[in-house]
This record gives structure tokens, C-alpha cells and sequence, in this order.
């Protein structure tokens, strides 16, 4: 499939009239709102399917109107600022997450180029040679709007999350940056669009199924590393410390009410689509159809793309919540440790040897030399492997021994033989349950036939 | 350079930003206002507000450390997205440069490892 | 505004100076100077750091419409994040609270800085103008011929390899640097052990320490008396699950002994 003429381009930027600008600003706007309203409720209803639970349905249809009743309600709540907030930083803090959540979608690529009033326009609000670095930059200032917050509630607990919060996002900045190297060096560009048109390139065939030829597939560990970076650069569980309930109420925005809070919920929940968004345009092969989709000749022209890359979107946004309802948060050390010792150091060495593999594919050396240099690698990795220090694997004990093992003083645990006797409260309840009621003729002992 | 597809990121800016600051300014204005001075102090679970040590307290230098850190590979990051970029035409002189550059970085990274630099408690 | 954007797009290949970009530096301009007097004139240190970010995020966009996107982004990418260093450096160097010192120490030095800031602006100011006001600037398309990246990859990875290689022993010298002075040996802090995390971790499953809450009186116990222990798992009375205020009393044999109810 080559890449189609009413793919985008860089130049099909810039040309729109102000009308269509502000049209596809108020939409872009629009979009993310409704997907931030549509998301909470999206994430209440399958986290609640998870715990076996209906989730909110009394608002409207499926209960879709929750989140917009919690909304209104939160702006006709209270206005609190806490004696000993910073006024100024305190009222600031919302409004730098808040612009910086919604200013990183402007690149984000929805579909090819598309007639609107019979002008021609990417589906997309625009675009730049260094798109992607923009989204980075913003989710890099959000920061502050996190750490601003903590630090001006003027309180304990905020000041602390402010400052784990921190510490977290600039440590996941950096693995999340370091995987979007691979995508570079592959598609030769870091605008969205191009990156989208780079992915539309050969599929490959197995037999009866294709597969689309995405990063996720092509670059399989910088997908995993950036989804991984991903969820810690939103404060998504199970690396939510710096809201962990548990230890610190609401982390940094525990002082915050009314509106202040309902801002910095919304650009959480931004920050979530547009990691999604951004991972999708990245790895999935942005608005395009996947294969059975892509059958159809129509699939990836007009406006249908939009509705694939939402899907996606959504897709990925269901994964945020599945890791949420499946995973305990992770403790500060275990947490920091992962994204220090095994992301960052596991993308170095991807990028490596993913630059070494172009170079030797690039290179006109003849297929001997390769061979050679591959055995050679190979060898290489060998002799590490067998020199790394292991670790001795303890035995495995059985049940009992185990508990022979405890020492004394240990909390005291039932023997394993015990027979729980039935409670004679329940042996009550079912007995009387098991009673024929008998209310007609005495002859009839199968059971009531009128209540 | 035509600044031009610059200005739809402007105009998402300028709208964000109203909104926000609408909502912010607004909020004290709509909700109600019930004075109690329990409400102003600061949050702890209902508990007596611990009283504020004198200068506001310290932090531990660990996190001065994984900032530092975080500017060295963020430097990093920076050098590689150009050379990520245009891959194709650098060729292997590129590659070997690269490899030096990524080597040394790494050497200070597993430095920092070994002193126990990067270990949370 | 079409045409005033292929306007714009015109000039620019001119290689004049666009009424966009003459706007956006008229905007940006006085703002970024109000972030560096903001900085220099905040007494809280953090109001500080964040008048620094106005200040470098204006400049940032200075360089994006100085038809540099890449090194415009990597101000603000690699600047906030620096600021942010700054930022946690004053956190915890002097607490949330801090503020400057009101009294000079050394007498009429507010003044004198002034006057001499003023001096050295206005010398740099018309030195520059002199300089750059008859200059014809050339060259801008030719090196972002190939898009932007694309060219500072080109001179970066040629030209100017060694001093890219040098920058990564700068790299080192500040991990190294930064790791001497900031780390701190976890085992031993003010002279006391302190535990990690895991340690503590073990510590709270260890023998006699349990990590449940305690079990309320009376649970599986033989009364309903807050003061009857309740039962661990084996049957034992748990001790701890009686409040220490209670007055002990030694429980009679009738009470002692089983009463029965459960039907056993």
C-alpha cells in the first residue's frame, strides 16, 4: 500500500483560513472535553464490571451523564483557600496543568485531508517539523502545575505528592522519551503526520492474516517501554503514588475544591487521552484501518479515519483501566528502581542494537561480512551471559515445612487439618429454609403453590 | 519559515487558557461561602494541623540527585532525536559517533548505579 | 488572513523580518523582561524559579520564530526541566518558607546594581544595534533546506563531532559531580541506621509483629465482654486485643469455661 496522495503532508499545513482554524480549535477543544467526561465515565463503568459491580447507570442513558452531573456539582461547591496557601501559585497551579494537557492534542493527526466547505484541510489541527518534541515539551510543563500545586496548599500531604510527583514524572520523562528515539531513526521524521504516513507502508502476509505494518509491531520494545512511561507520566495506578490514597489522601491536590479541582481532574484525564493519542499516532498506525477494516478501499479516505483513531484511543484507554482494577500500587523504591534500572538501561541498548542492525542492513558488505558480524555480536552476548553473576535460586519448601520453619512467636496459624465447623447460626437459617412452608391441602409436600 | 502552522497551536492555547482562567476566577463566585476556620487550615485527616517546622522544612538531596540525573539524560535525549532523525543519511560514521557518546553517558549512568545513586529507600 | 499568512510565508523567503514575527516579538519581549526583573526581584525563592520559566519559555518562542523550531523546543524541554532542578534545589535547601533577607548587607548596593545593570544594558543594547541594524541576513533558507532537524544533524554529526563528543564528558562531569556532592550513604544518616523500604517492609511480618489490624474483643470470643480476649487463629487469646485502660481482672471459673451456646 503505497502512502496516497490525500495523505498530509508537512506543507498542508499553514494554509487553512482563519474560519476553518477556529473550527478545528473549538473541535479539538469540544473533542477532548467530551472524551474527558466520556473517559470517567468509560473508566467508573469497566473498572466497576471488573469488581462485579453495575457502575453508575442512574444518569441518563448507562448512566453516561454521570460525569457531567459531577461536574456541575463540583462548580457549585465551595472555593477554598487554605490560610496558609501561597495565593497566587495556588490559583495558577490549575490553570498551567490545564493549558498544557489541551495545547500537547494541537498536533495530534485525525485522519487524511477531507473536504470541509469545500476547502481542503488535514483532518488534523496542524502540524510542525517537531511535533512530537511539542507534546513532550507540554507534558514536561505540566509538571509544574502538579509540583505548584503541592508546594502552594501550604500543607503536609500535598507538598509531599507535589514533590513525589516530581520525581516520578522526570524519571518516566526520560524513559518515555528515550523510546520515541527508535521511532525517529525508523519513520526519518518527528512530525505526527509523517510519522502516520511512515507506518502505512508494506504489510506483511501470513498467510490468510495481515499484519499492519505499525511501530508496535516493528519496534515492539519501544512500544512496551513508552506504554509502560506512559502510565507513570499520567499518574495512572499502579504507579499512582503521588495520589496514593493510602499514604497520602489526595496528593497534591488534596487542598484543592470547586473548580481548581475539577481543572486539575480534567487535564489528568486529558493527559491520558493524549498519551493514548500520541501513543496510537506512534505505534497503531494513527488513523489508519487495521487490515480486515482496510479490505474495504474506502476505509482509510473521508472522514472514517477519525472514528478508527478514537477507537484506538479507546482501546488504549481500556488497557489504563485494566492495569488499574488488576494491579496494586507499586511501593516508591520497587517504583523508581523499574523506571532507573531496567527502562532506561533496556532502551539504551534497544537503541543500540536496533542502529547497529540498520547500519549492517544499510551497508554494502556482502553477505559473508554480515554473517560474520552477527556471529561475532552473538559470540559477544554469549560470553556475557555465561560471565553474569546469577543468583541461587533457593529451594522451594513445601506447605508444611514452611510452617515448621516459622520461628517462635509467629503470628499463629490454624492447623492444616482443621475442619471448620459449620456455624449453628447458618445450620438454623437453612434448616428453617429447607421446612416445607405448608399453606393448603396437607397433602401437598412439595412445596407452596401460592405465596 | 512561515510561522503560519504555528498559529492553530496559539489559537488551542489562548482558548485553553480562557477556559481555564474563567473557571478558576469564577469558582469563588458560584460556590457558596460558609466561613469556618476549621475549613482553612490545612488537611489532615482531622487531625490538629501538625505545626509547620520553623523555614518550612527540608527535603532529603536525593531528589536534587534524580534531578540532576533526569537534565544529564534529558541532554542525552536532546543529542539523539537529531541523529535519530536523519539516521539514514549519517551512515556509519554516524552510528560510531553515537555509540561513543552513548557509551560514555553510560559510564557515568553505571557509575551513579554503583554508588548506590539510583537505590530509594 | 490567508493572504496575510502567504504574506508573511513571502517576506520570510525575502529574508525580512515579518510583521508575525515583529508581533510576536513585541509581545514576548516585554514579557521576558518581566520574568528576569520578576526573578531577580521576588523575595520568595520559588516566585523566583517560576518568573525564570516565563522568562525562558518567552525565549523558547523567540527561537521558534527565529525559524529555529528544534533548538526552540529543546529551550523549553531542557530549561523548565533544569528550572524544576532549581526549583527542588530550594526546597531543599531552605524549606517551603523561605524568603530573601530584606536588610542589604552591603549599603546602597540595590542602587548601585541599578544604575550599573542599566549601564551595561544600555552599552550592550546600542553596541548591538550598531552592529546588527545594517546587517543583511542571508543563509536562513539554504541551511533549513532540508527541514530544520535535519540540518543541525547535519552540521552536529560533521562539523562539530568533537565538541559533541566533548559534551558528553560534560555529561559525566556533572552525574559525578552531582553524585559526590548530593549522595548521601542510605545506611548511615546522622549517624543512625536508617531502614529501606524493603527492610522495613520485613520488619513488619517479622515474628510478634503483625501486620493486620488487631482483632477487636470479642471477636470469636466466648463473650461479648469488651474485656474477654479475643481468639488467634489456633485458638490462642490474643492479649493485644484487649485495650490496656481496662482494669484486669481474673475472670471466674464460670466464666472461664465453655459455655456451650455454639452447640459443640
Amino acid at each position: 500500500m503505497k502512502p496516497l496522495a490525500q495523505d498530509p503532508t508537512l506543507n498542508d499545513f499553514g494554509h487553512d483560513p482563519w474560519w476553518i482554524v477556529l473550527i478545528k480549535v473549538v473541535v479539538v477543544f469540544a473533542f477532548l472535553v467530551v472524551m474527558t467526561l466520556f473517559a470517567i465515565w468509560y473508566e467508573r463503568r469497566v473498572v466497576a464490571r471488573m469488581q462485579v459491580r453495575p457502575g453508575p447507570n442512574r444518569n441518563g442513558p448507562f448512566g453516561l451523564l454521570q460525569s457531567l452531573a459531577d461536574g456541575l456539582k463540583l462548580a457549585f461547591k465551595e472555593d477554598i483557600m487554605p490560610k496558609l496557601a501561597d495565593k497566587a501559585v495556588f490559583f495558577i497551579a490549575p490553570v498551567i496543568s490545564t493549558v498544557c494537557a489541551f495545547t500537547a492534542f494541537s498536533i495530534m493527526p485525525f485522519g487524511p485531508v477531507v473536504s470541509l466547505f469545500g476547502h481542503k484541510t488535514p483532518l488534523q489541527l496542524t502540524d510542525i517539523p517537531v511535533a512530537v518534541l511539542l507534546v513532550l515539551a507540554c507534558s514536561g510543563l505540566g509538571i509544574y502545575g502538579v509540583v505548584l500545586g503541592g508546594w502552594a496548599s501550604g500543607s503536609t500531604y500535598p507538598l509531599l505528592g507535589g514533590l513525589r510527583s516530581s520525581a516520578q514524572m522526570i524519571s518516566y520523562e526520560v524513559a518515555m522519551g528515550l523510546s520515541i528515539v527508535a521511532v525517529f531513526m525508523t519513520s526519518g521524521t518527528m512530525s505526527t503526520s509523517g510519522i502516520v504516513a511512515a507506518q502505512a507502508g508494506s504489510d506483511t502476509h501470513w498467510g490468510p492474516i495481515t499484519a499492519p505494518s505499525w511501530y508496535a509491531i516493528l519496534l515492539l520494545p519501544s512500544f512496551v517501554i513508552y506504554f509502560v512511561s506512559a502510565i507513570g507520566e499520567t499518574n495512572r495506578a499502579p504507579f499512582d503514588l503521588p495520589e496514593a490514597e493510602s499514604e497520602l489522601v489526595g496528593g497534591f491536590h488534596t487542598e484543592y475544591s470547586s473548580l481548581k479541582f475539577a481543572l486539575f481532574f480534567l487535564a489528568e484525564y486529558i493527559n491520558m487521552v493524549t498519551v493514548s493519542a500520541l501513543c496510537t499516532t506512534l505505534f497503531l498506525g494513527g488513523w489508519r484501518a487495521p487490515w480486515p477494516i482496510s479490505l474495504w478501499a474506502g476505509a482509510n479516505s473521508g472522514w472514517w479515519p477519525m472514528l478508527w483513531f478514537t477507537i484506538k484511543i479507546l482501546l488504549l484507554l481500556f488497557v489504563f483501566v485494566w492495569l488499574r482494577g488488576t494491579l496494586p500500587r507499586l511501593r516508591y523504591d520497587q517504583f523508581m528502581r523499574f523506571g532507573w534500572k531496567v527502562l532506561i538501561p533496556a532502551n539504551l541498548i534497544w537503541i543500540v542494537a536496533l542502529s547497529g542492525i540498520k547500519t549492517l542492513q544499510k551497508s554494502d558488505w556482502d553477505g559473508t561480512k554480515r554473517t560474520m558480524v552477527v556471529v561475532g555480536v552473538v559470540i559477544l552476548l554469549l560470553i556475557v551471559a555465561l560471565v553474569w553473576p546469577s543468583k541461587k535460586e533457593p529451594e522451594k519448601l513445601t506447605v508444611a515445612d514452611q510452617i515448621a520453619a516459622r520461628p517462635d512467636g509467629s503470628f499463629p496459624l490454624p492447623p492444616l487439618d482443621l475442619v471448620v465447623p459449620v456455624n449453628p447460626r447458618a445450620k438454623r437459617i437453612t434448616a428453617s429454609r429447607e421446612e416445607p412452608v405448608t399453606v393448603g391441602a396437607p397433602d401437598d409436600s412439595t412445596g407452596p403453590k401460592e405465596a | 519559515m512561515s510561522l503560519s502552522p504555528y498559529v492553530p497551536i496559539v489559537g488551542l492555547f489562548a482558548l485553553a487558557a480562557l477556559f481555564a482562567l474563567f473557571s478558576v476566577a469564577i469558582a469563588p463566585f458560584v460556590g457558596p461561602r460558609r466561613y469556618n476556620r476549621a475549613k482553612l487550615d490545612a488537611y489532615e485527616c482531622g487531625i490538629e494541623p501538625t505545626p509547620q517546622p520553623i523555614g518550612g522544612g527540608r527535603f532529603p538531596v536525593k531528589f536534587y540527585l534524580t534531578a540532576m540525573l533526569f537534565i544529564v539524560f534529558d541532554i542525552e535525549i536532546i543529542f539523539l532525536y537529531p541523529w535519530a532523525v536523519s539516521f539514514n543519511q549519517l551512515g556509519v560514521f554516524g552510528f560510531i559517533e553515537m555509540i561513543l557518546f552513548i557509551g560514555t553517558v553510560f559510564v557515568a549512568y553505571a557509575y551513579v548505579w554503583r554508588r548506590g545513586g539510583l537505590d530509594w529507600d | 488572513m490567508t493572504s496575510a499568512l502567504h504574506l508573511v510565508a513571502a517576506a520570510a523567503a525575502a529574508g525580512e523580518v515579518t510583521t508575525g514575527e515583529k508581533a510576536v516579538f513585541f509581545i514576548l519581549a516585554p514579557i521576558a523582561l518581566i520574568g528576569a526583573i520578576g526573578m531577580v526581584a521576588a523575595r520568595n525563592a520559588v516566585h523566583s524559579a517560576l518568573w525564570l520559566v516565563l522568562t525562558m519559555l518567552s525565549l523558547g518562542v523567540f527561537y521558534i520564530v527565529q525559524a529555529g523550531p528544534f533548538i526552540g523546543m529543546v529551550q523549553i524541554i531542557v530549561y523548565t526541566g533544569a528550572i524544576m532542578m532549581l526549583f527542588l534545589f530550594v526546597l531543599m535547601l531552605v524549606g517551603r518558607d523561605a524568603s530573601d533577607a530584606v536588610i542589604e548587607t552591603l549599603r546602597g548596593q540595590q542602587a548601585w546594581a541599578i544604575v550599573l545593570g542599566v549601564g551595561f544594558a544600555g552599552l550592550l543594547g546600542t553596541g548591538l544595534a550598531r552592529v546588527v541594524g545594517s546587517l543583511k541576513v542571508v543563509g536562513l533558507e539554504q541551511a533549513n533546506a532540508d527541514g530544520n532537524v535535519q540540518g543541525i544533524a547535519a552540521l552536529l554529526f560533521t562539523k562539530y563531532v568533537w565538541v559533541f563528543e566533548i559534551s558528553s564528558a560534560l555529561l559525566i562531569t556533572a552525574a559525578v559531580g552531582a553524585m559526590i556532592l548530593a549522595h548521601v550513604d542510605r545506611s548511615l544518616r546522622d549517624g543512625t541506621a536508617v531502614m529501606s523500604q524493603p527492610e522495613r517492609m520485613r520488619a513488619r511480618f517479622e515474628p510478634g509483629s503483625y501486620p493486620g489490624p488487631k482483632p477487636g474483643p470479642g471477636v470469636f470470643a466466648t463473650s461479648t465482654s469488651i474485656a474477654t480476649p479475643a481468639k488467634l487463629p489456633d485458638g490462642t487469646p490474643a492479649q493485644r486485643s484487649i485495650s490496656p485502660i481496662l482494669p484486669t481482672r481474673e475472670l471466674t471459673a464460670a466464666e472461664v469455661a465453655n459455655k456451650q451456646t455454639e452447640g459443640r
